[in-house]
C-alpha cells in the first residue's frame, strides 16, 4: 500500500498569530519537530519572549469590547466560515497531524471530525447562550439572567490531539463573544498554526484569536496575568495541580483535565469479538496516548474457561496489529509521539517485570512495516497476572501497554475502580443490563462506557472527570463550556 | 493482503468505482448504440465515490473502531476492465454484469463489517449496493435474447 502523499514539503519556521498577524519570533532558542514515524524535521518552533506573550494578551484584551458587541449572529457566521474552511482542508488536516504526531490516518480523520464538531456546536449560540427569566417573582418586578462573556482566555495544549483539543474550547469561547490565546504543544504545533490560518481566512477580527508559541515560561506568564479571565488545560495530573493552584491565586476560572487510569472491565457475558475490536481501539489506538485510553483490563469472573478464551483471543488479535507509519492507510498503530514517551512506556514495562507481572506480549522490540526507525516505536504489550497495587496498574503509562486483571466479580472490579486515585473513564463489556447499571452508578468516573471502549463524549456533552483526572466545577464542551465562557449577571426590574 | 482499516476499505471503493467507470466509458467507444447509458453509468460511479467518502468523512471519530473494523480480501472483488478489440457486445454486457455481481458483493461485504460503525456507513454501502442491483438489470435487457 503506498503512503498517503505528505502535506509539509519542507522545513517550516513557525511564528505567532498576534493580533492578526503572523509575527516572526526574536527568541533564539527554538525546538525541532520531526517527524516521529520518519524522524524528518517537520518545522522549528519559537519558545516565544516574555514580550510577545504578553503582545499577545493585549491585542486579545484590545479585541474584546468590539467583539463582544458583535452580535452573537454575527460570531457565528464566523464559525459557520471556519466549518466551511475546515471541511475544505479536511484531508490536508489529517495527514499533517499525522506528520507531526504519528498517529494513523483513520485516527487524525476522527481527530479533524472532532474538532469540527466543537465548531458546529459554537454555531448554535444565539440559542445556547440565551438567558432565562420569570415575570413577577413580586408584584410587578421581573427578575431575569444574562450570560456575558468574560474577556481572554488562554488555552494551555496538550501533543496527544494537536489539532482537536484546542477546539474542545476555542469555538465556545469566541462565540459566546471571549477572545482567545493558544499555546500549542512545542511537541506538535504544526496543527494549530494551520488552524490559525483558517480562523484568519475565515474572518475573525484582528486579535480575537492568537497563537503563541512556547513552553513552561510562556504558561506561566499567562497563568499569572490578570488580564486573562480563564485558563484550560489538558496534560498531566502534576502539571495540572499547578495549573489549577496558580489560576485560584489569580482569582481565574480554570478548566484542568489530566492523567488517567482506565478500566474496561469484560463480564463473562460480552459479546467477544465486538468487545475485543472496542479494546483494540481502546488500549493501542492513538498509540495508547490519550487520557480515555484503556489502560487495565479486568476480566470478572471466576470461570476459568471464559477467562483462558477471552485472553487468547485479546493476545492473538493484538499480536496482529500493524505499526508503522499513520500515512500508510493498512497501518494501524503509529509510533510514539516522541522518543521520552516511548521511554517512558519502556520504563513502566521494566517495573512491570519487576513486579512479577507476567510479560505475555512483549513489544519492546518493534517490528515495523516500512522501513524506518525505530527511534519512537514500540509494539503493543500485554502484562498478565497484575493486581491493583502494582505501579502499572496504578501509574498512568500514556502508551500501548494493556495490564490484564482477574476480578472476582463486579463488585471486587468496581472497588478497584474506586481505589484509584483517577477517574476519568471506565468502561463495561457485557450483555447484562442490572450489571450495567450498577457499574454506571457505583463506578466513580466522569465519563462511563457501556460496550463503549472509547468514552469520548460528543461536542454537545460535556467531558467529564473526576478525582484526580480534572480540576474545576465545570467541564469543557456542551452546556458547561457555555457556562464556563460567560458570566451570569442577574437583573431584577421594575418600572414606576 | 487483508484490509483491516477504513481508509484502505475507502481508497478500496475508489479504487474499484474508478476500474468499473473506465470499463463503462471504454463500452460506450465501443458499442455507441447504448452509449449515453455507459457513459450515465461511469458518471453515477463518481457519485457513488463521493457518497461513500461524504459517510466515512462524516462520522469518522475516535468512538469506533476505524482502524479494526473490516476483514477484507481486495482480491475477491478484483475484476478486469479492458476490452479486447473482437469482444462482441454480448461478452462485453456478460463482463458488465460481472463486475456488477462483484461490486454488489464487495459493497454488501463491507457494510456487514462495518455493522458496528456508525449508521451511516453501512447505509452508504448498503445504497451503493442497491444502486448496482438496479443497474444488473438494465445491463440484463441489454443482452440480446436467445433464439
Amino acid at each position: 500500500m503506498a503512503i498517503l502523499e505528505e502535506p509539509i514539503k519542507e522545513v517550516l519556521e513557525l511564528k505567532n498569530y498576534i493580533n492578526g498577524e503572523w509575527v516572526e519570533s526574536k527568541s533564539k532558542e527554538t525546538w525541532d519537530v520531526k517527524n516521529p514515524a520518519t524522524q524528518k524535521l517537520l518545522a522549528r518552533v519559537p519558545m516565544s519572549t516574555k514580550d510577545e506573550v504578553l503582545a499577545a494578551i493585549q491585542a486579545a484584551k484590545e479585541a474584546f469590547p468590539e467583539w463582544r458587541r458583535t452580535p452573537p449572529l454575527s460570531r457565528a457566521r464566523c464559525l459557520f466560515r471556519l466549518k466551511e474552511l475546515l471541511e475544505k482542508n479536511f484531508e490536508r488536516l489529517s495527514r499533517v497531524q499525522t506528520m507531526e504526531h504519528g498517529k494513523t490516518i483513520d485516527e487524525s480523520r476522527g481527530e479533524t471530525r472532532r474538532g469540527i464538531e466543537m465548531v458546529e456546536v459554537g454555531t448554535g449560540i444565539p440559542s445556547l447562550m440565551m438567558g432565562y427569566n420569570l415575570e413577577d417573582i413580586a408584584a410587578g418586578i421581573d427578575e431575569y439572567v444574562i450570560y456575558q462573556p468574560l474577556g481572554v482566555f488562554a488555552h494551555l495544549a496538550p501533543f496527544n490531539f494537536p489539532f482537536m483539543v484546542p477546539l474542545w474550547y476555542s469555538p465556545f469561547a469566541l462565540a459566546t463573544g471571549n477572545t482567545f490565546i493558544v499555546k500549542p504543544s512545542p511537541r506538535d504545533p504544526i496543527s494549530q498554526v494551520k488552524l490559525a490560518e483558517l480562523i484568519d481566512e475565515a474572518g475573525f477580527p484582528p486579535g480575537v484569536y492568537n497563537v503563541v508559541h512556547g513552553g513552561a515560561e510562556a504558561a506561566n506568564i499567562m497563568m499569572e496575568h490578570p488580564d486573562i479571565k480563564g485558563m484550560t488545560f489538558v496534560g498531566t495530573t502534576s502539571i495540572g495541580r499547578e495549573v489549577y493552584k496558580k489560576c485560584g491565586e489569580t482569582c481565574k476560572r480554570a478548566i484542568v483535565q489530566v492523567s488517567a487510569k482506565n478500566f474496561l472491565l469484560v463480564m463473562p457475558d460480552a459479546d467477544i469479538n465486538a468487545t475485543i475490536a472496542a479494546l483494540l481501539t481502546s488500549f493501542f489506538g492513538n498509540t495508547g496516548q490519550r487520557c480515555l485510553s484503556g489502560a487495565n483490563l479486568v476480566i470478572v469472573g471466576k470461570d476459568d474457561g471464559f477467562y483462558k478464551k477471552f485472553l487468547n483471543a485479546f493476545v492473538e488479535t493484538t499480536s496482529k496489529i500493524k505499526v508503522g507509519y499513520g500515512l500508510d492507510e493498512s497501518i494501524q498503530m503509529g509510533p510514539m509521539q516522541s522518543l521520552d514517551g516511548k521511554q517512558r512506556v519502556l520504563k513502566y514495562i521494566d517495573i512491570g517485570i519487576k513486579e512479577k507481572a507476567k510479560l505475555i506480549l512483549d513489544g519492546r522490540k518493534p517490528t515495523i512495516t516500512g522501513n524506518y526507525p525505530d527511534t519512537c516505536f514500540i509494539n503493543p504489550t500485554i502484562f498478565e497476572s497484575v493486581t491493583p497495587d502494582m505501579t502499572i496498574a496504578r501509574e498512568e503509562i500514556f502508551g500501548s501497554v494493556a495490564s490484564v486483571m482477574r476480578a472476582k466479580d463486579l463488585d471486587e472490579a468496581i472497588q478497584w475502580i474506586n481505589n484509584s486515585n483517577y477517574g476519568n473513564a471506565a468502561s463495561i463489556f457485557t450483555s447484562n443490563g442490572k450489571a450495567a447499571r450498577e457499574f454506571q452508578y457505583q463506578v466513580e468516573c466522569g465519563n462511563i462506557g457501556i460496550n463503549i471502549g472509547i468514552v469520548a463524549p460528543m461536542a454537545f456533552f460535556p467531558f467529564g472527570g473526576m478525582k484526580d483526572s480534572f480540576f474545576g466545577v465545570l467541564h469543557g464542551q456542551g452546556k458547561d463550556a457555555i457556562r464556563f465562557f460567560t458570566e451570569s449577571k442577574v437583573v431584577v426590574q421594575r418600572w414606576f | 493482503m487483508v484490509l483491516n482499516t477504513c481508509s484502505q476499505v475507502m481508497s478500496l471503493a475508489k479504487e474499484l468505482e474508478g476500474q468499473s467507470a473506465h470499463f463503462y466509458k471504454d463500452l460506450a467507444k465501443r458499442f455507441s448504440r447504448d452509449k449515453d447509458l455507459y457513459l450515465s453509468f461511469a458518471d453515477e460511479n463518481e457519485d457513488y465515490v463521493t457518497q461513500i467518502e461524504r459517510a466515512y468523512y462524516g462520522v469518522i471519530t475516535d468512538a469506533f473502531e476505524g482502524c479494526f473494523a473490516f476483514n477484507i480480501d481486495p482480491e475477491k472483488y478484483s475484476f478486469k476492465t479492458e476490452l479486447s478489440e473482437k469482444e462482441a457486445l454480448s461478452d462485453a454486457l456478460k463482463r458488465a454484469l460481472e463486475i456488477e455481481e462483484k461490486m454488489i458483493h464487495f459493497y454488501s461485504d463491507a457494510a456487514e463489517q462495518s455493522k458496528s460503525l456508525m449508521a451511516d456507513v453501512p447505509r452508504a454501502f448498503r445504497m451503493v449496493a442497491k444502486k448496482r442491483d438496479l443497474r444488473k438489470e438494465k445491463l440484463l435487457s441489454l443482452l440480446p435474447v436467445k433464439a
